[in-house]
C-alpha cells in the first residue's frame, strides 16, 4: 500500500527525439514535481544545444562554421565533444561522432547541404581551452550516440541538486536509478521489440541498451542500421542487443556502440570505465557477460 | 555494486505474452494542474468544420483524423488542449498548454500505449482505453515499470504539436 511517506511522481515529455520518463519518489508530491521539472528543464537545455534537427544548436553551428573558422559552444557541449574525442581515442575509432556523412546518406539524419571531406575523423577536432571547437577538415558531428546519457546525467544532478533522494531518469531506453532502492529494467528482445528477454536489476546506476530492431532499413538492396562502426563505416545489421551498465549514463550510452563493434574484444575499454556489460544474441539468450572488476568507477572527469 | 548486475531470465509465459505496454502517466485533472498550477479550466470541445479541417492540414503538412479537439479555456490567459496520435506502434494520449498568444508553454504525455500485431489500426482496441482510471489501464504489465533498449521516436508527438498549432491559429485564435 502506498503511505504518505513513500509516493512515487512519474512523468513523461517527448525530448531528445523519444519519450523522456523522469521518477521520483519521497514524501511531497509537489516537492518531487518540482524537482521532477528542474530534470526536464536540464534536458530540454541539452536538446537544445545538441540537436542536429534544429539549427540554432551548437552541433549545427559547429557543421557549419567550426570548419575553417571555429565556433565557440556551450560548455556543456564542449564537454561532450572533449569526452567524445576520448572515447574515439581509446577505441581506436570505434566510435566516432563523425560518422555523420554515412547516416545523412543512408537518410538516418538530414542533409543540410553541409560540406566534408570522406576521411575526415575525431583526430581533425580539436578543442580550445576557451570553448572553442575547431575543424581542421570539413567534417560534420553527431552527437546522437552520447548526448542522451549525457542529458541523463545532468537531469539526475538537477534532481540531487532539487533534494530528491530516489528517482529514475528514462531517455529513450538508457537509464539511470539513484537512491537506496534497486530498480528492475527488462530488456527487450533482440529480434523482437513485442517480447522482454530478461531483467537486470540496477541501484545507483546507469544503463544503456542498443539494439536495431526499430532502425533496420534495406538501403540499395541492403540491411543498414544507424549503428556504425567509426573505423570503417560498417553499420551493425546483426539482431543482437547490447547492454552496458556504468556509473554514469554518458558512459553506458557511448560504451553500448563499441561493444557492439567489438563485441568481446570491448572488455578492457568496458574495465577502464568500470563498465559492466552484457550481449543477447538473436534467440534473447545471453551469450557474453563481462562484470568489471572495479567497484567505485571514477566520475568521467572534465578538464 | 556490481555484483547486481546479474540478468535474470523470465519465464516461459512471460517471455511470449507482453505484446502490449501501456502507462498512464495523468489524468486531465492531473494534467491541468501539471501545466497551468492554481488556474481554473471551462472546457467546450470544438468542431471543426470541413474548410477548417483542410486549412489546418494545408498549414501543418498533418493529416486531421478527428473533426472535435477538446479544447479548456484557461483562467488568466492560454489553453489546454487534450489530444491524441496514432502511430504504427503507439497510442498516445497527450496534453498542450498554450499560453494566451498561442505558443507552446508545455506539452506532458498522459496516456502511452504500444503494441503490435496491428491492433493499433483498430478503432475498437483504441477505444477500450478511452476514459479509464489509471488502474484499469496499468492493467497491462504492470509490473514492466523500466525498458532498456530503443524506444520509438516522438516523431507523432511532434506531428501532433505542428497540427495543434495550426489548429489554434485556424480555429481557436479568434
Amino acid at each position: 500500500m502506498r503511505s504518505r511517506s513513500n509516493i512515487e511522481v512519474r512523468r513523461c515529455r517527448p525530448l531528445l527525439g523519444t519519450f523522456v520518463e523522469i521518477t521520483a519518489c519521497g514524501r511531497d508530491e509537489r516537492f518531487l514535481a518540482r524537482g521532477i521539472e528542474a530534470g526536464f528543464a536540464v534536458i530540454a537545455t541539452v536538446n537544445r544545444l545538441m540537436s542536429f534537427h534544429d539549427p540554432l544548436s551548437d552541433v549545427s553551428r559547429m557543421n557549419r562554421d567550426a570548419f575553417p573558422k571555429g565556433v565557440k559552444v556551450h560548455p556543456w557541449t564542449w564537454q561532450v565533444m572533449k569526452v567524445s574525442k576520448r572515447f574515439a581515442e581509446r577505441s581506436h575509432g570505434t566510435f566516432d561522432i563523425t560518422v555523420a556523412p554515412t547516416l545523412t546518406a543512408w537518410n538516418y539524419l538530414p542533409r543540410y547541404g553541409y560540406q566534408f571531406s570522406p576521411t575526415a575523423s575525431s583526430r581533425d577536432i580539436f578543442l580550445r581551452r576557451n570553448y572553442e571547437v575547431f575543424f581542421c577538415r570539413s567534417l560534420i558531428v553527431d552527437l546522437g550516440g552520447i548526448a542522451k546519457g549525457f542529458a541523463i546525467d545532468r537531469a539526475v544532478d538537477a534532481l540531487k541538486e532539487n533534494g530528491i533522494e530516489c528517482g529514475t531518469v528514462n531517455a529513450g531506453g538508457d537509464l539511470r536509478t539513484f537512491g537506496p532502492t534497486s530498480q528492475l529494467i527488462h530488456l527487450r528482445h533482440p529480434t523482437d521489440p513485442t517480447r522482454i528477454a530478461g531483467a537486470v536489476r540496477l541501484r545507483e546506476r546507469a544503463m544503456a541498451t542498443s539494439a536495431i530492431y526499430f532502425q533496420r532499413r534495406k538501403h540499395r538492396g541492403r540491411y543498414v542500421s544507424p549503428l556504425l562502426d567509426g573505423r570503417n563505416d560498417q553499420a551493425a545489421c546483426k539482431l543482437i542487443s547490447v547492454t552496458v551498465a556504468a556509473a554514469e549514463c554518458m558512459t553506458g550510452d557511448a560504451l553500448t556502440k563499441v561493444v557492439f563493434a567489438l563485441r568481446e574484444k570491448a572488455a578492457g575499454l568496458l574495465a577502464q570505465y568500470g563498465a559492466d556489460a552484457l550481449l543477447l544474441e538473436c534467440d534473447g539468450a545471453p551469450s557474453w557477460m563481462f562484470h568489471s572488476s572495479c567497484d567505485t568507477p571514477d566520475r568521467t572527469r572534465f578538464d | 555494486m556490481n555484483s547486481e548486475f546479474v540478468f535474470i531470465a523470465l519465464p516461459v509465459s512471460a517471455l511470449i505474452a507482453p505484446s502490449a505496454f501501456a502507462v498512464q502517466y495523468l489524468t486531465v485533472d492531473q494534467a491541468q494542474k501539471a501545466i497551468f498550477p492554481g488556474k481554473s479550466f471551462t472546457g467546450s470541445p470544438i468542431k471543426l468544420t470541413g474548410d477548417q479541417r483542410k486549412a489546418i492540414e494545408q498549414a501543418s503538412g498533418v493529416r486531421v483524423l478527428r473533426d472535435e479537439q477538446h479544447v479548456w479555456r484557461v483562467s488568466g490567459g492560454g489553453w489546454f488542449i487534450v489530444d491524441e496520435v496514432v502511430g504504427k506502434h503507439e497510442f498516445i494520449t497527450y496534453a498542450a498548454g498554450l499560453t494566451a498568444n498561442g505558443s507552446i508553454k508545455q506539452i506532458e504525455i498522459m496516456d502511452y500505449r504500444e503494441t503490435y500485431g496491428g491492433q493499433i489500426r483498430d478503432q475498437k482496441w483504441r477505444v477500450q482505453f478511452v476514459g479509464k482510471t489509471s488502474k484499469s489501464t496499468l492493467k497491462l504489465d504492470s509490473d514492466i515499470k523500466n525498458i532498456s533498449g530503443a524506444t520509438l521516436s516522438c516523431r507523432h508527438i511532434t506531428d501532433g504539436v505542428k497540427r495543434l498549432l495550426a489548429f489554434y491559429e485556424i480555429a481557436l485564435k479568434h
